[in-house]
């Protein structure tokens, strides 16, 4: 079952990287049929990790959101469900050109991280902590794309304020298409965050974490979640959009990775899937 | 028979000569018509556009198509033949179908990628046929060109682009905005170009316009025009916290909208994007404007930039348009050349046989004292050494079809045979017999009629079949 389930998150590897080429070309020919293809080979290769993560989660006998290499394929597979449901909400095209190379290299470390199934430590057996983990990746999921969107926002409005018009007309999504999507994305995934957040903070008083509130994962979510907020409330107040609210998204997501590659696995004491 | 062009464009011909010359679709029929009243001349087809005017002909004989095409064209712009001729050019052959072909693919185009002339072609082909002037060849013909000009348009970029200033800038605008929807445009002064960028908008959606001029009466004369709303000049900048696109093409010496103007807007505004296209020389909008978060602005010589390197996008995307008119071509030149064969083989047993005949009458006389069974043989013989001669050229001819040497074979059988209608004198005094016997000799020849040439497989001409597959285009 674990073998299948490998095999499954490489056909879902494969499938991204398929999709990421047929979105480049989708990119240089503009043929509409493309960009559907693209999607049909992404959703192909969500379907298959989906699978592979059922299975992976069956032989051990847990969600599988246990130590680096599940929360990594999870995290990947968050994103790209985000992904999809965005743009088949709102059919911005584009962002998978972002997104499929970001869940490939999320996938790789995944992979560079493997390790057998194995039962849960006991510490870890609660619905709480479950809870806490998928919400937290959902609102991962949402603010990987929101990142993705303000990065190709500040791309192309460099590029028209420039008048470099050639690379962007009708080959990227409209400025105001991206700055829908990374509002939206972002308002998506703050109360997710926000949620995983409170559960994570009961479950360490229950458990009795000593310390938990000076460890490096909590500040820095505290701080990740502020930026979202202030610039919320920002968009509602003031019409904060466009370039600053990229800057928002892009920061947002700097401070993510850092939490995951560096807080976790080097300054942290208690997030165990840090590998 | 070959196909012939001949016509004038906006490469050949001043505007001036091209509006005289241009037909309407009742013309156009009638020209056709005029053009099928030669002898020789199978099919026609009349093509006009505001930057073209062309006949396509099926003829027997070039040179004489070309004539008459001239002779037609010259009777319609009432000018003299000899002043038209420098003005015009003709093709014929291979080299006429590619004009079509390139014609049809805007390759030929004053702009090169432009939507319109594929619609127009389709327009000018289905007159025709409708007014049962095409047939087997041009029908083939004209909708493997239409196919090509579509294939194109949906397997390159060449329409892509837009290569106009006033196009390009409402194509900016929607990659800041998406599309139109509640947008308000804002239209400062007056202007050609303006005037035309804000009819492109109204045509992608702009509902709102708001215009604005020093003098409020030439606001008021130009809202009108383009169905807008004249706004006076004094609350200009309280406009541009509406305005969500400002057209400027004011007189005015200095800038007129300038960066803290904007800043200020800006900040009501809630810092959605305001596209600013300045048309003006001297420039209207401070090109400090373009610093402002979301806020842009091009100015002429940006637009104009935007435009060369469209060009130079649609020119790429040429090359590969050739190639694919050259793969269409090759695919009816091939069609043509098997179908030209037939009729000539036809025509070669129909001459042939028409001498046999006609000879063993003039003979009638002094066979007369031939048994009836002798009289049979003799039949028998001439229709054998018939037989035996066509042999071997039938054969050639068959095997060439649909090679490049093709035309040659039949053009020489047609010459040598004098089978286009002039030239051999079989004997002066039997001509009419003769051509009283052609008729009767078709079933003579009948073992060369095309039972399945490829005629057979082309749509035939009607007011039916002038419809095309897809009206779409």
């Amino acid at each position: 079952m674990e073998r299948t389930s490998v095999i499954l998150l490489w056909v879902a590897f494969l499938l991204y990287g398929a999709a990421f080429a047929v979105f480049l070309y989708h990119l240089f020919s503009k043929r509409e049929s493309m960009n559907r293809l693209g999607l049909l080979i992404a959703a192909g290769g969500w379907a298959a990790q989906t699978v592979a993560l059922i299975l992976r989660g069956v032989a051990a006998g847990h969600a599988p959101v246990v130590g680096a290499y599940e929360s990594l394929a999870v995290a990947a597979w968050a994103i790209v469900t985000v992904y999809l449901l965005l743009e088949w909400r709102t059919g911005v095209k584009a962002v998978g050109l972002y997104v499929m190379p970001a869940v490939c290299i999320f996938l790789g470390l995944a992979w560079f991280n493997y390790d057998a199934p194995s039962a849960l430590l006991p510490v870890l057996k609660s619905d709480l902590v479950v809870l806490h983990v998928t919400v937290i990746l959902i609102s991962v999921g949402c603010f990987f794309v929101a990142g993705g969107a303000g990065l190709i926002y500040l791309i192309e409005e460099t590029q028209l304020k420039r008048r470099h018009t050639v690379p962007v007309i009708g080959r990227l999504p409209s400025l105001a298409t991206l700055d829908r999507l990374i509002y939206h994305a972002i308002l998506f995934g703050l109360p997710f965050l926000t949620m995983g957040m409170v559960a994570g903070v009961i479950r360490a008083e229950r458990w009795g974490v000593k310390h938990w509130y000076i460890d490096a994962t909590p500040i820095l979510s505290v701080v990740v979640w502020a930026l979202y907020v202030v610039f919320v409330y920002g968009h509602m107040r003031a019409g904060w959009r466009g370039r600053r609210a990229s800057y928002f998204a892009l920061a947002g997501l700097i401070v993510l990775l850092f939490i995951r590659f560096v807080a976790e696995p080097y300054l942290g004491n208690f997030h165990t899937y840090g590998g | 028979m070959l196909v012939v062009v001949t016509g004038i464009s906006h490469k050949t011909a001043p505007l001036e000569l091209r509006e005289r010359l241009a037909l309407d679709d009742r013309a156009a029929v009638d020209v056709a018509r005029g053009l099928l009243a030669d002898e020789g001349v199978g099919e026609a087809v009349a093509l006009s556009t505001c930057n073209r005017t062309e006949l396509y002909v099926y003829a027997s004989d070039s040179l004489a198509a070309r004539q008459a095409a001239l002779r037609l064209l010259a009777a319609k712009a009432d000018v003299a033949i000899a002043e038209l001729e420098p003005s015009v050019y003709s093709y014929s052959g291979d080299a006429a179908i590619a004009h079509l072909f390139r014609v049809t693919a805007s390759l030929d185009s004053m702009v090169v990628g432009e939507a319109q002339i594929v619609a127009q072609m389709k327009n000018a082909y289905q007159q025709a046929c409708t007014g049962g002037c095409t047939n087997v060849v041009f029908n083939r013909l004209f909708r493997a060109a239409l196919e090509t000009g579509k294939r194109v348009r949906t397997e390159t970029s060449i329409g892509e682009r837009p290569v106009s200033v006033s196009s390009a800038a409402v194509e900016l605008a929607l990659q800041v905005f998406g599309k139109f929807k509640h947008h308000v445009v804002l239209i400062l002064g007056a202007g050609e170009t303006s005037e035309l960028t804000a009819t492109h908008m109204r045509a992608k959606g702009i509902e709102q316009m708001l215009v604005s001029n020093r003098t409020f009466e030439s606001a008021e004369e130009m809202a009108y025009r383009v169905g807008g709303t004249a706004v006076p000049w004094e609350d200009l900048h309280e406009h541009l916290v509406a305005a969500d696109i400002v057209i400027s093409s004011t007189s005015a010496p200095h800038f007129v909208v300038t960066r803290e103007h904007v800043e200020r807007a800006m900040k009501v505004r809630r810092h959605r994007p305001i596209f600013f296209i300045d048309i003006a020389v001297p420039r209207d909008l401070d090109p400090e404007i373009n610093r402002v978060d979301s806020a842009f602005l091009y100015d002429i010589d940006d637009l104009r930039q935007v435009v060369e390197e469209n060009r130079g996008e649609r020119e790429r995307a040429a090359t590969l348009a050739e190639e694919i008119v050259a793969d269409e071509l090759a695919k009816v030149n091939a069609w043509l050349r098997s179908l030209e064969v037939v009729p000539t083989i036809a025509g070669l047993r129909d001459t042939i046989e028409g001498i046999r005949l006609a000879e063993l009458e003039r003979l009638g006389g002094r066979l007369g004292d031939l048994s009836d069974a002798q009289r049979q043989q003799v039949e028998m013989l001439t229709n054998s050494i018939v037989n035996k001669i066509l042999h071997l050229p039938t054969v050639r001819m068959k095997e060439a079809a649909g090679s490049q040497e093709c035309y040659q074979y039949v053009d020489a059988v047609r010459t040598l045979f004098g089978l286009n209608g002039s030239g051999v004198d079989v004997s002066a005094d039997d001509e009419e017999t003769l051509a009283g016997l052609r008729g009767d000799s078709a079933e003579a020849g009948d073992e060369t009629a095309p039972a399945a040439g490829p005629d057979e497989a082309a749509p035939a001409c009607g007011p039916d079949n002038c419809r095309l597959d897809d009206e779409d285009s």
